[in-house]
């Protein structure tokens, strides 16, 4: 393993503070969007018989809220241990690509904090946290990526999902499907916002739109999770194709 | 306020599951240097993963919830994220209604 490149040590100190406020900062419009979320999944857990501390336990150590909900709505009284693993791990499947873009970032940084950074990657995290370095690379601004900043983002919003969905157990049934007034649009909304963010015109973003049709149609013909790998690789392929061009 | 021994065990076993996906892109690339057709790859990979998890709202909601994708789009297009997410909820919220 090669040595990671360091700022000098007299300079760290208050840029780490302010990366790492600058990190709570970005993460503060993505909380508001899980607060519904996580109230609704909490709610759903305590209905099919898990605590407020399994709830919990869950939402801490998965991390990763699609696959939560999947889960929660394949959960019986003993769990199907193998459903509940292989479901996640499809879902998950996309954290594959995401990791990969993410690792030209990661390695500055020696091995282990890597891996601590990855173990709170979702696909908030990832995407506010790879865009913003993307833009600091485009500026010209070194670092591009600090671990301050990736764990100011990371655990604000982990700490959100916990508690979210541990409030969401506790008062459960008394909620409803609060989503239905509209903050299930927060999502889109912030996606949409990174995707202007990543936008470099119409010719660079032909893949996406292969993604998009690739995986709303297999959202609509195929039951399950199938649609986002299927989507991202689609979408991954024509790029390849494409990239032969130029 | 218990915890199951089965239900633990299946939480262990999806941590362990969503941890592995998080890791195998990272360790695949390493340190390795992409070669430029790879890179401009990798350029399109994470907008293809952002439309693929949000391309659902696209086709499943009524008339009420694609307008307010619209809308929303319209404002993610020259706004910043907060005012996005603000007019994104409000305008879902006040069309279901309608």
């Amino acid at each position: 393993m090669t040595l990671p490149i360091t700022t000098t040590s007299d300079e760290a100190e208050p840029v780490a503070q302010n990366e790492f406020l600058r990190g709570v900062k970005k993460s503060v419009p993505m909380m508001i969007g899980f607060v519904p979320f996580g109230l609704v999944l909490g709610a759903q857990a305590s209905a099919k018989g898990l605590s407020p501390v399994e709830v919990s336990l869950l939402t801490g150590i998965n991390f990763a809220g699609g696959s939560e909900f999947a889960a929660i709505g394949l959960w019986t009284s003993p769990p199907h241990l193998l459903l509940l693993a292989g479901v996640t791990l499809l879902i998950n499947s996309r954290h594959i690509l995401m990791g990969a873009t993410l690792a030209p970032f990661l390695r500055r940084f020696p091995r282990s904090k890597a891996l601590m950074a990855l173990a709170l990657m979702c696909d908030e995290t990832w995407a506010l946290t790879l865009s913003d370095a993307r833009e600091r690379e485009k500026r010209g601004l070194f670092p591009s990526l600090t671990l301050p900043f990736y764990f100011g983002v990371a655990i604000c919003l982990w700490l959100t999902w916990i508690v979210s969905t541990a409030i969401g157990a506790v008062i459960g049934p008394a909620l409803g499907d609060i989503t239905r007034y509209g903050f299930d649009m927060a999502f889109p909304a912030v996606f949409l916002v990174l995707l202007r963010g990543m936008w470099t015109g119409v010719r660079a973003a032909r893949p996406w739109m292969v993604s998009g049709i690739a995986a709303a149609a297999v959202y609509l013909l195929v039951p399950g999770a199938w649609y986002v790998p299927a989507g991202a690789v689609s979408g991954v392929l024509a790029a390849w194709m494409w990239s032969e061009e130029t | 306020m218990s915890v199951h021994l089965s239900t633990f065990l299946a939480i262990l076993l999806m941590g362990a599951a969503t941890y592995s996906t998080r890791l195998i892109g990272y360790a695949l690339l390493g340190n390795r240097e992409l070669s430029p057709r790879a890179k401009r790859v990798m350029d399109a990979a994470p907008g293809c993963v952002l439309i693929s998890v949000i391309a659902p709202h696209f086709v499943s909601g009524g008339p009420a919830d694609l307008a307010a994708l619209v809308i929303t789009a319209i404002a993610a297009t020259r706004l910043s994220l907060l005012p996005t997410i603000v007019i994104g909820v409000a305008s879902a919220g006040l069309l279901r209604l309608l």
